[in-house]
């Protein structure tokens, strides 16, 4: 915003200041050309607005072109003023509402006042309102309006012709502001909106800056605690205010008026900020107030219930209060807020200074302060300004060593207060039915009378009320400040001096100091981190900084009534702060925010360790969506800067996405506070090639072909070399040679047993090892798969393998795990120290080795990939030797060693084999073929043995027929028992004459029982009877378990001695001989059980002996029924054939 | 003399062992008393430390007394010696056939003594000088270990005659120089110093004393088990390796500090004896300066200093690693 309008607006403000003292001529003028103004007020006491009869500049109609005229009118007499050169020379004709000549001479008037101006204080905005409009620029003429109008419409279409006061200002026009009733909020307001203004922008443009820094620069944690630690006596000096305050009621009812009972204008009432909304509706129930049935109490209730934005301090019935009790307790806050200002937070303590009370009279402290205004005791601006430099010069006054250090914070607060102080408008608090009772009189027509009469009335008051001094200088001063008008037009900074002793310095001092802190900010903003020159930067008596000239402002200041109080203060102001700027605005700007946060983390760990039953700091969305716009804003900033690469289209989109979700759900207040300070916000990154990114269409960019990856195969097994595959070869010969040991032991113990069960003999075939890789899989990303899991898996498979290769069959898992995991330690150990070898600080070499990208470079490793490889070995006790030793000796030789135990086994197992094959084979090998086993013509018994008898597998056959070339493990059996019996017994076994198997006898039956003999009829029939009339069943066709041994001819002949048995069987016969009778054996002795044929053959023989003789032991086999066999070995002979297989 | 002073200590007669041990392994001169009781305090306590290992292992398979198995289990990163204890052990066997079928009349071969006495050396007293030759080399029992490939499978087949024990072979470089060392010196000898020659190398600690050497190894206090003959034999055989490897490393020793002296001109008065011409009836030079105890003192802590093979697993710790005693 430029400042020219301001300028403007000041100039003529000063007039309605200047014009008031009722002696000066210009008075009636000035009295009415305020009218306007204060009529475009929140009362808008329209009643009193016709009673001055000023028509067109009539508050009541809200006309923009109203409002631009009086904006124009105000330029122009300004100008007027300028050119005339003083007050005096100022009349009623020219100032008066005379529409046609502001509005012709405006736009030259403008544009001569402007240009010179603004480029001067382009920087500073000083007309904004305090009320939540940011946007000055735009919005000048509503800033023109008074603040109470503002307040409800900062669009306001009531721009009005009233000024609003340059910041030069404020405090005399408070003065008379105070004095007159109808006036006072609008230029009270508006000085100290300007003031407010100035200092939100202050405030904003700090945070802007810190935050800003943020990015740039890293603060430390720590003032954290401090921070907290005074916020927390900050809350608890509220609690405390609040809880003695809750003691007593509200004196604020109590001061309470009565309300007029007459009929008032409901305009003028004061409604507080929102009642310019309900302007329209005040002025119509005014109009018609005749036609309203309420009181005016009523209505006011009515209204102010409508009314929003209502604040605490409101009161109905008295004046003003809201406004100054809210400025009031947000100076106080924002002093209770500073870093000083723990010491002056509550009362002194006695214990902690005895003689405090002694020295000083009036204690004072913040908090009293807090409890004061809670309960509405300061009656005017003045009361609480007294009462704060009453509790810094207290403490001045009792700390009087000039060192002592609260002494610094007492000044350092003492300055924030003056800076502070400006933006409480000068309200005296009254009773509404004083003002009404006013405003009647106003009513009554005494208008011109009236102004003058309420200003000599007022003006006592004012005095009497401590502000005289000050302002009856300003009014010394202001006709001689009249006349270089122009000059404060043109030129502000020089010409501007003669204005200042005019103020009140202390305001004007904190002005200016505000006004440094702007420059100041914008010159950390604009990277001038220096601070201003120290000229400017120390506290001037009158504090006229934009004056270049100091000695005219001694002058002045010495001219100045107030001058001495003032430079009393300046005086003894040892430079409080001596931080860096940057720094302390970052701590005031910061300090709630890292209170709080330092509070969270402090509940957390009090007491040095974790509380676990405070509450977990949790993420927030907002805090994560703050920190995301942080990043964001950051990241921009480096855009800006250039630095940053150029972003693609990508990111744009990406960019405005973010914001408009962020900006959708805001949620939470905004926090000062870098992102670091907020660790658990913290978002990772996510990579750019995983983000959600659609196109310009909306389609969602597929990302996946840049850098998705398919995990390389063998990353988990073990790399094909040399080693591996002689490790993999003595694999597979073990397992070769432990299939062979297992037919080894299959051939012992067919040796031994007569019988063979169904799976008695496990199939022992080894799968081959095989090391599986994992599944294909898709990575994102670069490096190595960590996946501990898997790799530890990985480790595990290739300890097993090398178990495996030490002999270990089997192992449990607990040893396995328990090598894997030291295999594991060793392995980072090694690459720990190959680590520390590689990364050895470089040497300088004579000669320049070129760099993988093409520089050459003096600096060359320490050690050598090979040197580091040997030093780290070392360092772990390996040695190229041990290993060498190793591979040589652990693994080939045991490779030759472990062909040569399979050569032995091989062998040994064809021993075995060899007297089943050979023992009555014939020296040809022909008897071999008397079981007319079939499979046994296949030669099957030569893979066992090594041999290709028949040149089968020469001609390749076996494979041509899918041959299995494997001998039926019955028949293997049966030739093994016979003949290892052969061998024991060193009996000749006979192979019997190959002869049919006779048809088989017909099962004895009730039905067919007739047919027998009849000598065995009976003992059939008995038979049968036992058996409860079911067939007979052949002792053949029993289940093996409960067949009878078969009896075998001994090589005598003879039948009638029992022949030796092998042991086993002798067992096996006794146990059954328990349950059998003892016929058996004599059963036994006639069979002929010498091979199978035969013994099938004699079946018809033995059969009619065998049951007449046998008791058949139960009726459960009666059941069964019979099936077909061929012979004995076929129960056995279930097992698979392939159970032996070629080794 | 510090060898009385303790009773388990060797007897005079069997120090004249010790002797005739490092003359075997090199030691020319007559080493001094204290340079013997060195040695001998080192042997004890090695064969001592053994015994304390052997029965530890045997606890940990649950058995009391202690076997061959443990003793073999205590050397077995030394592979040379290994196979020189199963080359040792294998002999031994041979021997002990041919006794017995010498009982039985037979003349069963002792021959081998011809071939490999010389590796069996130390311990095999007796069987005095070349035997019959029988011819009966196949009967040489094989001493299987337990980590050997016949152990990874159920089945023992029958080892084939034909197939040559590789591990012969593996009799390393030492062995080697051993006996060409003990060809070299015994090229020019005389047949009476041949003869004490050979004496010398039929020393033992056990034949013949294994009664004594039990005691003095400590059998009874370290381990309760009676030890069987073959684990008297090992531990003999054990002694003089030890015995042997320490005078060998010994002489390395003062054969390095003679250089370091010749070079660097040693101190003033062996530069004045040095000077002095060899007179006629000077002892030979060889037999002059025995061993001292410095020098079997250094050996001993060379043969001490282990490799880091044990620090592997405390790089980056700050564990102090403490080396157990080594076996030499």
């Amino acid at each position: 915003m430029s400042l020219a309008p301001s300028l403007h607006r000041t100039s003529s403000r000063e007039r309605q200041h200047y014009a008031r003292p009722p002696n000066q001529p210009l008075n009636a003028l000035r009295l009415r050309t305020p009218n306007p103004a204060l009529s475009d007020e929140a009362m808008s006491n329209g009643s009193n607005n016709n009673t001055m009869g000023d028509g067109p500049d009539n508050m009541a109609e809200e006309d923009p072109r109203a409002a631009l005229f009086r904006d124009h009118y105000a330029r122009t007499e300004a100008r007027l003023m300028a050119v005339l050169g003083g007050g005096s020379k100022f009349d009623a004709p020219d100032a008066l509402g005379d529409g046609a000549q502001p509005r012709l001479e405006i736009p030259q008037k403008a544009h001569d006042a402007r240009p010179p101006v603004t480029p001067k204080k382009a920087a500073r905005t000083i007309d904004e309102d305090d009320y939540g409009d940011d946007e000055d620029g735009e919005e000048e003429e509503d800033t023109h309006t008074s603040p109470l109008l503002s307040k409800s419409a900062p669009n306001g279409i009531a721009a009005t012709t009233l000024d609003t006061p340059s910041l030069r200002i404020p405090p005399l026009s408070n003065k008379f502001g105070l004095e007159r009733i109808s006036t006072p909020s609008s230029e009270q307001a508006k000085s100290s909106d300007d003031v407010r203004k100035k200092l939100q922008q202050d405030k904003t443009a700090a945070e802007d800056a810190a935050r800003r820094s943020f990015h740039t620069l890293f603060y430390t944690l720590e003032n954290d605690r401090d921070a907290m630690l005074e916020q927390q006596k900050l809350d608890e000096l509220d609690r405390q205010v609040e809880t003695e305050m809750s003691g007593q009621p509200p004196i604020a009812t109590a001061n309470g008026a009565p309300t007029a009972p007459q009929q008032g204008t409901l305009s003028t009432t004061n409604l507080g900020s929102s009642s310019l909304t309900l302007k329209h509706l005040i002025a119509r129930i005014d109009a018609q107030r005749d036609m309203v049935h309420a009181s005016d109490a009523q209505l006011r209730s009515l209204i102010s219930e409508v009314r929003k934005n209502r604040s605490k301090w409101a009161s109905e019935d008295r004046i003003g209060q809201e406004e100054l009790y809210e400025s009031m307790e947000k100076v106080l806050m924002e002093l209770k807020a500073g870093e000083h200002a723990h010491p002056f937070l509550q009362r002194v303590n006695k214990r902690e200074a005895p003689d405090y009370y002694v020295v000083i009279k009036h204690p004072m402290d913040i908090g009293t302060m807090m409890k004061k205004l809670k309960q509405f005791q300061y009656k005017s601006k003045k009361e609480f300004v007294d009462d704060l430099m009453l509790i810094w010069s207290n403490c001045l006054k009792y700390n009087a060593d000039p060192a002592h250090f609260l002494r610094k914070k007492a000044l350092y607060m003492r300055k924030e207060t003056e800076k502070l102080v400006p933006l409480i408008p000068d309200i005296v608090v009254r009773d509404r039915a004083e003002v009404e009772a006013e405003e009647r009189r106003i009513r009554n027509g005494d208008v011109d009378a009236d102004g003058a009469e309420d200003s000599d009335d007022e003006e006592p008051i004012m005095a009497s009320r401590g502000r005289k001094a000050p302002s009856k200088g300003g009014k010394g001063t202001s006709t001689a400040r009249k006349a270089p008008p122009a000059g404060l037009e043109g030129t502000p900074g020089p010409d501007g001096k003669p204005a200042v002793p005019s103020l009140n310095n202390a305001v004007s001092n904190l002005k200016n100091e505000f006004l440094r802190a702007d420059s100041e900010m914008e010159g950390s903003i604009n990277g001038f981190s220096t601070p201003p020159p120290p000229g400017t930067l120390t506290p001037l008596p009158n504090g006229i900084l934009r004056s270049g000239a100091p000695g005219s402002q001694a002058d002045v200041s010495e001219v100045d009534g107030t001058g001495a109080s003032v430079s009393g203060f300046t005086l003894d102001s040892e430079d409080a702060d001596l931080d860096d700027l940057e720094y302390k605005t970052w701590k005031q700007v910061t300090k709630k925010d890292r209170a709080v946060i330092a509070a969270e983390r402090n509940r957390l760990f009090r007491g040095d360790h974790l509380n676990v039953e405070e509450p977990a700091l949790l993420r927030t969305r907002a805090g994560m969506r703050r920190w995301l716009r942080h990043r964001k804003q950051a990241l921009e900033e480096e855009i800006k800067d250039g630095s940053a690469n150029i972003t693609d289209g990508k990111e744009g989109v990406q960019a405005t996405a973010n914001e408009t979700l962020a900006e959708g759900i805001e949620g939470e207040e905004e926090r000062q506070i870098p992102d670091y300070y907020d660790p658990v916000s913290a978002m990772p990154d996510i990579s750019e090639r995983l983000q959600w990114v659609e196109d310009s269409e909306g389609h969602v960019i597929q990302q996946v072909e840049e850098y998705m990856r398919i995990v390389p195969k063998g990353l988990f097994t073990a790399p094909d070399s040399a080693l591996a595959r002689k490790l993999d070869g003595n694999l597979r010969q073990m397992q070769e040679t432990r299939k062979i040991c297992a037919k080894i032991g299959i051939v012992k113990q067919m040796q031994l047993q007569s019988q063979m069960y169904t799976n008695q003999f496990q199939k022992y075939d080894p799968q081959p090892f095989v090391e599986a890789d994992i599944e294909p899989m898709v990575v994102s990303e670069d490096g190595p798969v960590m996946s501990p899991y898997v790799c530890t898996a990985a480790l595990q498979r290739s300890v097993g393998k090398i178990f495996y290769h030490a002999g270990f069959e089997e192992f449990q898992p607990s040893a396995l795990e328990a090598i894997t995991d030291i295999a594991g330690h060793f392995f980072e150990k090694l690459v720990g120290s190959l680590g520390v070898y590689r990364e050895t600080p470089k040497m300088k070499s004579d000669i320049p080795v070129p760099t993988p990208d093409g520089h050459m470079t003096n600096w060359v490793p320490r050690f050598t990939k090979e040197e580091a490889i040997l030093h780290c070995l070392n360092a772990n006790g390996v040695d190229l030797e041990t290993l060498e030793t190793y591979v040589k000796d652990d693994v080939e030789r045991l490779g030759t060693k472990l062909a040569g135990m399979h050569d032995r086994m091989r062998s040994h197992y064809a021993e075995l084999l060899r007297p089943a094959l050979d023992g009555n084979a014939g020296a040809d090998g022909a008897g071999a073929f008397n079981d007319g086993s079939e499979q046994f013509v296949g030669g099957d018994f030569a893979e066992d043995i090594g041999e290709d008898f028949f040149g089968f597998k020469e001609l390749g056959l076996d494979r041509e027929f899918g041959l299995t070339m494997s001998v039926p493990l019955h028949l293997l059996q049966n030739r093994m028992h016979n003949a290892y019996q052969t061998q024991n017994t060193s009996n000749v076994s006979t192979t019997g004459v190959l002869m049919e198997e006779p048809a088989k006898f017909e099962p004895v039956t009730i039905q067919n029982v007739g047919n027998q003999i009849g000598l065995v009829q009976e003992w059939f029939l008995a038979k049968l009877h036992d058996n409860n009339n079911q067939d007979l069943v052949e002792d053949e066709d029993l289940p093996p378990k409960q067949r009878f041994p078969k009896p075998r001819l001994p090589p005598t002949g003879k039948i009638s001695s029992p022949r030796k048995r092998p042991l086993r069987e002798q067992q096996q016969m006794a146990r059954k001989k328990r349950k059998l009778d003892e016929d058996k054996d004599d059963n036994a002795g006639m069979e002929n059980g010498l091979s199978v044929t035969s013994s099938s053959f004699s079946k018809g023989i033995g059969k009619p002996i065998g049951k007449l003789k046998l008791d058949m032991p139960s009726q459960k086999e009666n059941q069964n029924v019979p099936e077909p066999e061929k012979d004995d070995g076929s129960a056995v002979g279930m097992i698979s054939p392939e159970s032996i297989l070629a080794a | 003399m510090l060898a009385f002073k303790h009773p388990c200590k060797l007897a005079p007669f069997e120090l004249t062992d010790l002797i005739q041990m490092m003359f075997v392994s090199g030691e020319t001169g007559e080493p001094a008393a204290e340079t013997t009781t060195l040695i001998e305090s080192i042997v004890q306590d090695q064969v001592q430390h053994m015994l304390r290992e052997c029965s530890a292992l045997a606890t940990r398979r649950g058995s009391r007394a202690i076997s061959t198995d443990d003793l073999f289990m205590l050397i077995r990163h030394d592979r040379a010696k290994i196979s020189r204890l199963r080359h040792f052990l294998q002999w031994k066997d041979v021997r002990r056939s041919v006794k017995d079928s010498d009982d039985k009349g037979g003349d069963a071969g002792a021959d081998v003594a011809a071939g490999d006495a010389d590796l069996a050396a130390g311990v095999v007293a007796g069987g005095g000088g070349p035997g019959p030759e029988p011819g009966k080399k196949a009967k040489r029992a094989k001493v299987d270990l337990v980590w050997e490939v016949q152990s990874f499978f159920n089945e023992n087949p029958p080892a084939k005659d034909d197939v040559e024990d590789e591990e012969e072979e593996e009799m390393n470089f030492a062995t080697l120089q051993r006996l060409k060392n003990a060809d070299e010196r015994t090229k020019n000898m005389t047949r009476e110093e041949y003869v004490h020659w050979s004496d010398c190398r039929q020393a033992s600690f056990t034949y013949r004393k294994g009664k004594r050497f039990k005691e003095w190894a400590g059998f009874g206090v370290i381990t309760d088990s009676k030890p069987s003959d073959d684990i008297i034999d090992i531990l003999g055989f054990l002694t003089f390796e030890i015995v042997q490897t320490l005078t060998e490393e010994a002489l390395k020793v003062k054969a390095a500090e003679d250089l370091y002296k010749k070079t660097t001109g040693g101190k003033p008065e062996n530069r004045l004896k040095r000077k002095r011409e060899r007179g006629l009836f000077d002892p030979p030079e060889e037999a002059r300066e025995p061993v001292q105890p410095s020098h079997v003192q250094e050996a001993y802590r060379r043969l001490q200093r282990g490799n880091n093979k044990a620090r592997a697993m405390l790089n980056f710790t700050r564990s102090v690693h403490r080396a157990a005693l080594k076996l030499i």
